[in-house]
């Protein structure tokens, strides 16, 4: 096909004429480089809040002490959360599953013998262990009836239990929680850190009661935690939780809420932070970048139609349309941006595999990234090649040969 | 055939018109060799560009054959210079980076169909004006008259009825120059039209017919009667310099 022999023409002469087609490719090559990158590490910082959202719990809400934006762990100061809250929700608020009040201590000296570890302590009902998907591996989990008899029992974590007991049996021994005794009735399966690096592996669960009156001596929880059974439903029961809350602890809406309600979509704003704002800063600049790299293709292409006028008249003599001759130089165009977006995606890569060998940032290679690369390479080589183009179409032959 | 009848060309700018072409008739037979002549400025590229379908006139009519080529558009006269005209020009117009062989096949980039023996045509061409075994060579490592040469194998590609050439003995020494006219000569024996532009008389008596302008008409239309030889006068070139 005769366009299939012109675009041969125009790939010879970038060929022929490789210091000027590098040249005319170079704010190709930057720019798709810089949005392969950007988009890789858009893709790893996204895939890094499913994660969180994952460990969170993608239909799980978290009813937590203390008003203000901020995230857990609960504000121990304040004392208006309770059991009685948790049971109104469960009550008034459809299409829940789950409603599990936990009593809460950061940082609680547990000993046995001379070991000792600083853990966090959970007193919690035996519906933790669903809300959380968390159960014991080895042992018991927490039951209705412990926490009926305010039992001196404790479940613990893996790294609680590797502190305390080494390779040796933890189950039915007895540890001290504030001088108080427990016994060690199971211990829950290992959970492994967040992507932040928080251990959850450091924390050990006692029933409720036991936790609130034997060891905390408190009457409020730190938090409640909600499962719904459809996610969908979860904007209307925020709503609807949050004005029974309000009814409850008679708070009016420009009053300070005393209490905080933590979502998956909260979850995920936080974890994105300022990362989204970036981006678009960065890609703003990929367009920029693309953007004078087109013009500086364009201007090149322009002069390269003034100095191969001869050439071009010579074509026409021969035989050329006008429409062949804008297609040769719509070829040359497309062609630098093209083979531009392959050597800047290419780059990109590279630099790509280096953040993900010498950093810790997360970074993850997707095919969107590059099919939007070439879009931007035939877009920019077609907008910046039609002008240069139908300028070399337009010439008169006869003007060009004399 | 070619048939001219009242042409005329005449460029306007910034109005002021200038006429320089101005009442042409003719007629050139097929399998004619003619001589255009003239001296500088006197319209002779004109009249060429004109009967290449590269311009067109500002009056009277120009007939190629049965077409009426002032009523073609762009593309048809495009594809009339590909397949029915093959030119040359006093500067050979070569593409500096690529290859004699490349260079004699640009016609058939434009062509409807690219023929399957199209390096089997560029070969017989480069054969045709003695280059074969310079095929892989770029303009720059041939002399003026092998410029030349490519840039007539480059015409005949596509196998043109007429032959136009603008000067094509200019840039040449004497013996090139005659080398390219006896080239001229054979493709006139095999049957092709050929039209040739100069000012100097020795190359027009080459051509069987010549064609006088003066200030943008014609002054004379005559035969040449005793057409030159370009064979016998390189043997004589050849002599002179052995001696
Ligand atoms: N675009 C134009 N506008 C005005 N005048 C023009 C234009 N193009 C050519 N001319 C004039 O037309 C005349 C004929 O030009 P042409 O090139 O045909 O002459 P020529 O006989 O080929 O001369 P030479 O022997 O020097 O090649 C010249 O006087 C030239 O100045
Ligand atoms: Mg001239």
């Amino acid at each position: 096909m005769k366009i299939r022999r012109i675009i041969g023409q125009g790939v010879q002469s970038l060929n022929a004429n490789r210091l000027r087609s590098f040249f005319m490719m170079a704010g190709t090559i930057v720019g798709i480089a810089a949005l392969t990158t950007i988009m890789a590490l858009g893709r790893g910082i996204e895939k890094k809040v499913m994660q969180q959202v994952e460990t969170f719990g993608p239909r799980a809400m978290m009813l937590i002490a203390g008003g203000g934006k901020d995230m857990p762990p609960p504000d121990t100061t304040v004392t208006t959360l309770t059991v009685d809250d948790a049971r109104a929700i469960q009550k008034q608020v459809s299409g829940i599953e789950i409603v599990s009040p936990m009593a809460w201590r950061f940082r609680i000296n547990v000993k046995r013998d001379v070991h000792q570890y600083q853990a966090v302590l959970w007193g919690v009902e035996p519906s933790w262990h669903a809300a959380w998907n968390w159960y014991a591996a080895e042992g018991e989990g927490i039951t209705n009836e412990d926490v009926a008899t305010l039992a001196r029992v404790c479940v613990i974590g893996q790294t609680i239990k590797r502190e305390l007991f080494g390779d040796e049996d933890a189950v039915g021994k007895r540890i001290y929680v504030n001088k108080k005794r427990l016994v060690v009735k199971g211990v829950l399966s290992k959970k492994g850190s967040s992507p932040m690096g928080t251990d959850f592996d450091n924390r050990m669960i006692v029933p409720i009661t036991t936790a609130m009156r034997r060891l905390l001596n408190v009457d409020y929880v730190g938090a409640v935690r909600i499962i719904t059974r459809d996610a969908g439903q979860m904007p209307r029961q925020i709503k609807e939780i949050r004005a029974l809350m309000h009814a409850r602890h008679h708070i009016t809406p420009p009053q300070e809420d005393d209490f905080r309600i933590v979502s998956p979509v909260a979850i995920a704003k936080m974890a994105r932070g300022t990362s989204r704002t970036l981006s678009i800063l960065l890609i703003a600049l990929v367009g920029l970048s693309l953007i004078v790299g087109g013009v500086v293709l364009m201007n090149i292409l322009l002069i390269s139609v003034g100095e191969r006028q001869k050439e071009i008249g010579l074509r026409r003599a021969v035989g050329a349309t006008r429409r062949d001759i804008l297609s040769q130089f719509l070829t040359e165009s497309l062609a630098v941006t093209f083979i531009g977006m392959l050597i800047g995606s290419g780059l990109g890569v590279a630099i790509i595999l280096f953040l993900k060998k010498a950093t810790r940032i997360p970074v993850m290679i997707s095919w969107e990234s590059f099919a939007l690369s070439l879009a931007f390479a035939l877009l920019v080589g077609t907008f910046f090649g039609v002008q240069p183009a139908r300028r070399a179409a337009s010439l008169d032959p006869v003007e060009t040969l004399r | 055939m070619i048939a001219v009848e009242n042409l005329g060309k005449t460029y306007t700018n910034a109005d002021v018109a200038t006429a320089v072409l101005k009442d042409i008739n003719f007629r050139i037979a097929k399998n004619e060799y003619v001589a255009i002549m003239g001296t500088s400025g006197t319209g002779k590229s004109t009249l060429m560009n004109i009967l290449g379908c590269l311009d067109k006139p500002t009056a009277g009519s120009y007939r190629l054959d049965d077409t009426d080529v002032n009523s073609l558009d762009d593309d048809a006269l495009s594809h009339l210079r590909n397949h029915k005209i093959g030119f040359v020009f006093q500067q050979f117009h070569l593409l500096e980076r690529a290859t004699a062989a490349r260079n004699v096949l640009l016609p058939l980039i434009y062509a409807a169909e690219y023929p399957e023996d199209a390096d089997q045509r560029a070969r017989q061409a480069l054969s045709a004006v003695g280059l074969v075994e310079r095929m892989q060579y770029k303009p720059n490592a041939l002399s003026g008259g092998q410029q030349q040469r490519v840039a007539i194998a480059r015409a005949l590609i596509n196998d043109p009825e007429i032959i136009l050439a603008d000067e094509p003995t200019g840039n040449l020494d004497r013996r090139s120059g005659l080398g390219i006219m006896a080239i001229f000569r054979k493709l006139h024996r095999q049957g092709r039209t050929i039209v040739l532009v100069t000012h100097d008389q020795a190359v027009a008596e080459h051509a069987r017919r010549i064609i006088v302008l003066k200030d943008g008409r014609i002054d004379e239309d005559r035969v040449v009667e005793n057409q030159r030889d370009p064979e016998v006068e390189l043997d004589a070139f050849t002599e002179k310099e052995d001696r």
